[in-house]
């Protein structure tokens, strides 16, 4: 998985940007990935039984929201999505860590799963590794 | 959806997964074999995704629907995104970006099969 992929990279002149290439481009096909698991799973909640859990269902589209816009601003690396990239990223790491938290303290309040529950045990706790590589990659790459 | 279909849908994936990963892991240039694999996958999958749908609509029994064709249509989705992505990196990345997708497959189909059984709410 930490495949670095910096060698043989003959990008032209017009290639992508820095924090989309090489092991960046593996990076963004994940986050990728996570917004699209994060954001049907939070269409379908939304669309169906949104009052059944409020929390966890607004957690969701949070979640959604971030990966979203993660996967967008790394894919894009110019100064501005670095910033947001940063911002979207870092509050990634907070929800996983409080969502993940609380979903084991109070069970309770979360009574349908999100991403983060248990801190992303779902999905092979990826989750909770992701935002520390993708923090990794932006100072990496700066 | 559980039938040998399925099955060998799993089976193509995984063998084009090890294969994208062997080719990322020996820094291989990325061929039209991998793209052509990735086309005869996306064929099983399209098969998937209308059969899926046409079973769905001819039976009464209570699974969630949305979450059903969302799982389906995602699955259909994720090999060409990657492509599309992977192409524009002659590295190593690239590859890996397809077998990711490759390796999420299975797992796609697995949901789907979960979630057709009705185990998953």
């Amino acid at each position: 998985m930490a495949d670095r992929g910096d060698q043989g990279d003959s990008e032209a002149l017009t290639g992508p940007a820095p924090t989309g290439r090489g092991f960046g481009r593996f990076l963004v096909a994940v986050y990728g990935l996570f917004a699209l698991a994060a954001t049907s799973r939070s269409a379908v909640q939304l669309a169906t039984d949104f009052s059944e859990a409020p929390l966890a269902y607004l957690l969701s589209a949070l979640a959604a929201l971030v990966y979203v816009v993660a996967t967008v601003s790394l894919a894009r690396g110019d100064m501005t999505s670095r910033r947001l990239a940063t911002l979207a990223i870092s509050i990634e790491l907070v929800g996983v860590l409080v969502v993940g938290t609380a979903s084991l303290l109070l069970p309770d309040s979360f009574p349908k799963a999100t991403v983060w529950t248990s801190f992303g045990s779902g999905y092979g706790f990826v989750p909770l590794v992701l935002p520390f590589v993708g923090l990794w990659w932006l100072r990496h790459t700066r | 959806m559980t039938g040998p279909y399925a099955t060998t849908i799993t089976v193509v994936a995984l063998f084009c997964a090890a294969w994208a990963l062997i080719s990322a892991a020996a820094n291989r240039p990325r061929g039209l074999a991998l793209l052509a694999s990735g086309l005869v996958l996306e064929a099983l999958l399209l098969g998937f995704a209308v059969g899926g749908i046409v079973q769905m609509a001819g039976s009464d029994q209570n699974l969630a629907r949305g979450e059903f064709v969302m799982y389906l249509l995602g699955a259909l989705a994720i090999p060409p995104a990657a492509f599309v992505w992977a192409w524009g990196d002659r590295s190593r990345a690239g590859t890996a970006v397809i077998a990711l997708a490759f390796l999420i497959t299975p797992v796609m189909v697995l949901r789907v099969q979960q979630v057709w059984a009705g185990s998953v709410g």
